[in-house]
């Protein structure tokens, strides 16, 4: 299991591969990713399957509430801090 | 509810309105456009149709593509007009006997505010830019119900293309306008998060971003209905249609009123009696 910073760092770092156009300053934990299209709707599963890769559990898509992948806090506190989404 | 007197109703999903509907549905107009003046915008009028190379920009065909109606014409060759005009054109029960088609460019207008990303497309606002338009919009459906449910219905929208803060700030305003107008005529409505109705919404990646980051909240009528709907579409027109606000691709956000499900609305709470009708003209 990967710490708390490696785990932030690991997804700030998807964020910004995937997005193509930010810097890795541009992504707070708390940007909301979603909402400011940083990360798109197509990026969703692919999302969705890194964060399975990287907590080795699968995720339940139709389980999923809304505002789970707000913000890199958000993944943090629903898919890794303890919960089991 | 087709026995509402001045309510016509045709069986392919339209209605016609007169008498005291039709004054109804002019003090709803007004009030709309009260909201919108409050706002500083600005009415257009557009045509019927959207070029389809617009909406595919949008990726609307396959997302929407249950919904779409487009207008047919008749390819213009004289031998294919012929043929249709010398061979029986329509069949004993209404069905028209097509030759062949011109090519489709077209899109019967589905929801009234995509013709302004498309009339604003390459833009760059120095200020948020409110607008306002009604159209009528066109939506093939499984079934249809007279004011309820129709293939052409009338959508008043108002929209604001700005920062993100702007639009979200606009409809914080518009929702909060719309909201003491209905608890003011007594209206049952709440708010509901919603999601559009995608085609095939389970493979629809769209869907997920919509069910996952909630964008639609739509007002609902007796826990049934949805009467309008405030939209914030994040920068997907902004992006789509290269409108730039801030140094960024352009946020917008609507709300949207579809004007025979409000007269519904109005008949199935106060009546059909105009004299029990609520006061829309103030507040």
């Amino acid at each position: 299991m990967k710490s708390e910073p490696e785990v932030r760092a690991a997804l700030r770092d998807w964020v910004v591969r995937t997005n193509g156009q930010v810097s890795p300053a541009d992504i707070r934990d708390d940007t909301p990713i979603l909402e400011r299209r940083i990360v798109k709707s197509l990026d969703l599963m692919d999302l969705i399957l890194f964060l399975e890769e990287l907590r080795g559990l699968p995720i339940d898509v139709e389980a999923l509430k809304p505002g789970v992948f707000r913000s890199i806090d958000a993944i943090w506190t629903n898919f890794f801090a303890g919960a089991s989404v | 509810m087709s026995g509402i007197p001045g309510l016509r109703w045709m069986e392919n999903g339209q209605a016609s309105l007169s008498g005291p509907l039709l004054e109804l549905e002019r003090r709803l107009e007004r009030m709309f456009l009260s909201w919108a003046a409050a706002e500083g915008a600005a009415e257009h009028r557009f045509p019927t149709f959207l070029p389809a190379r617009e909406l595919g920009k949008l990726d609307y065909f396959r997302s929407f593509a249950h919904l779409v109606t487009f207008p047919v014409a008749l390819d213009p060759a004289q031998p294919n007009l012929e043929q249709f005009a010398c061979g029986e054109p329509m069949t004993d029960d209404g069905e028209i006997r097509l030759t062949r088609a011109a090519p489709i460019r077209d899109v019967l207008t589905p929801a009234a505010c995509y013709h302004f990303y498309v009339a604003f497309q390459g833009e760059t606002l120095a200020a948020a830019r409110h607008v306002t338009t009604r159209a009528t919009c066109f939506r093939r459906e499984a079934f249809y119900a007279p004011l309820e449910r129709q293939w052409s219905f009338s959508m008043r929208e108002i929209v604001c293309i700005g920062t993100s803060d702007e639009v979200k700030a606009f409809l914080a305003r518009r929702e909060a306008a719309a909201e003491a107008a209905w608890r003011r005529i007594d209206l049952p409505i709440e708010w509901k998060h919603a999601t559009d109705p995608f085609f095939q919404p389970s493979k629809n990646p769209k869907y997920l971003a919509q069910k996952l980051d909630p964008v639609k909240r739509e007002m609902v009528f007796q826990d049934r209905l949805a009467v309008g709907s405030s939209n914030f579409h994040r920068n997907c027109f902004g992006e789509a249609f290269h409108i730039r606000r801030a140094g960024e691709d352009a946020f917008s956000g609507c709300i949207a009123f579809g004007i025979e499900r409000w007269i519904l609305a109005i008949v199935t709470r106060f009546g059909p009696d105009p004299g029990a009708w609520p006061d829309l003209e103030t507040g």
